[in-house]
């Protein structure tokens, strides 16, 4: 049994803090009581193994939900909104274009017969030595990549619930109740953009939230892919990714 | 003694101590989306890994961690600089999960049990630990199962690494009760490790 009278002592040496004349009574008595030096050693290894866990991130969609309330509540002002430059919509519709091509691979993972990936994706980006371009042409540039997303998400839709009885009822309900989410952030996002749409953090929002989508979508897919594939352990490393 | 993450990490993040956490602030009230997002990614990881770990649970701290943010943006205005922004928000983080916690509690029908002197003598004794590394896993279960108050401090210290005088702050507690509840949190640990 540790000796309740140097409780206190093992414990400011465990925190660092025993002044020199407590730590060499201490000392002194640890060298002649195993229980209270066990004490001391699990005390220091339960506090290091502590300050070793690890930081957890949160997911995505959590950044997501907070700043599509915080439009809804009218605290998010246009004003003094941070400068994006024009080349973040090119590289939106890049991202887009390459993501129905993604989303027509996705389908031959499931189609039997050999398919055509989708042939409508828009031309490839511009390079950053392109000049300057109209507001009317960057609207029209991001008004596009908002509708080929739109279009990858219905296009991987369509597989995904065409083929999501291959999944487990608990694994579809966490995929559902995440798209629930997801769909609720970017209707929240789209009615901010309806509402400013001159303004740009409304639409890097949207955009965040339809990426978070086809990011959902294309992992289902790969899930229900690895399923049918009898491949336990990828599947597994895909759930909890989700 | 090592500077405390908390305010080694506002310092680090934001450039310059409270000055900047001042500035970062104004930049929110103004409505600032890309300032508010900022001081999220800054924090958002710390807070989660804290709401995560108090409540058990990562869909409630999910949630409880959006509501922790938005409450933050709601009390902007009170943020005066006497204080690091981190021990700020882990002030505001920890009450509303203590409330959230002893609310789950009292619906369930649970009370708040505190650790009596008998089972931490027992703790104290007895074998030590076996000589393998302490698992992760078994670490967070035994975590789970202190009561809230000494859960909250030995969070605080022990694992986000703020010095006794921040957990006070953070908790509303006085400094000595802060060292006593992290003491009574590694004893009854060590009891829960051996099982």
């Amino acid at each position: 049994m540790a000796c309740q009278q140097y409780l206190n002592s093992v414990h400011e040496l465990v925190d660092g803090t025993i002044g020199a004349i407590r730590r060499a009574e201490l000392e002194q008595h640890l060298d002649g009581c195993d229980a209270c030096r066990a004490l001391v050693s699990d005390l220091q290894r339960i506090r290091d193994a502590a300050g070793a866990l690890p930081e957890m991130r949160p997911p995505d969609r959590v950044w997501l939900q907070i700043a599509g309330r915080l439009r809804q509540e009218g605290r998010i002002t246009t004003a003094a909104e941070p400068e994006r430059t024009r080349h973040s919509y090119v590289a939106w519709l890049a991202i887009a274009a390459a993501l129905v091509i993604a989303a027509g691979g996705a389908v031959m993972l499931l189609i039997p017969r050999p398919t055509t990936p989708s042939q409508s994706a828009a031309p490839a980006a511009q390079n950053s030595g392109a000049p300057v371009r109209s507001v009317e042409t960057v609207q029209n540039e991001v008004d596009a990549a908002q509708q080929q997303f739109e279009k990858a998400i219905s296009e991987l839709e369509k597989v995904a619930k065409a083929n999501q009885q291959a999944l487990d009822p608990g694994t579809s309900a966490t995929i559902e109740k995440n798209l629930g989410i997801i769909d609720q952030a970017i209707a929240e996002n789209r009615a901010a953009v309806k509402s400013e749409p001159a303004s740009v953090a409304a639409r890097e929002t949207l955009f965040d939230a339809l990426r978070q989508k086809v990011s959902l979508l294309q992992d289902t897919i790969a899930l229900i892919n690895e399923m049918r594939k009898g491949n336990n352990a990828a599947a597994a490393q895909l759930v909890n990714k989700s | 003694m090592t500077t405390s993450k908390v305010t080694a990490h506002s310092s680090a993040v934001a450039g310059g101590g409270r000055s900047a956490d001042l500035d970062l602030v104004e930049r929110c009230r103004r409505g600032e989306l890309g300032a508010f997002e900022e001081l999220y990614r800054a924090h958002s990881g710390r807070l989660y890994s804290l709401a995560s770990r108090m409540l058990g649970n990562p869909a409630d701290a999910e949630d409880q961690l959006q509501e922790i943010f938005l409450s933050a943006h709601r009390k902007l205005e009170s943020f005066r600089g006497d204080s690091a922004l981190g021990t700020w928000l882990y002030r505001l983080a920890m009450n509303q999960l203590l409330d959230y916690v002893r609310s789950r509690a009292a619906r369930a029908g649970q009370l708040t049990d505190g650790l009596d002197d008998a089972s931490l003598l027992a703790d104290a004794g007895g074998h030590k630990l076996a000589d393998r590394a302490i698992d992760r896993i078994d670490l967070e279960r035994a975590v789970a199962e202190l009561p809230e108050g000494c859960r909250a401090a030995f969070l605080l210290h022990d694992v986000e690494g703020l010095e006794h005088r921040e957990v006070s702050e953070v908790l509303g507690i006085a400094e000595g009760t802060s060292k006593s509840q992290v003491h009574k949190a590694r004893l009854r640990l060590r009891g829960l490790l051996r099982r």
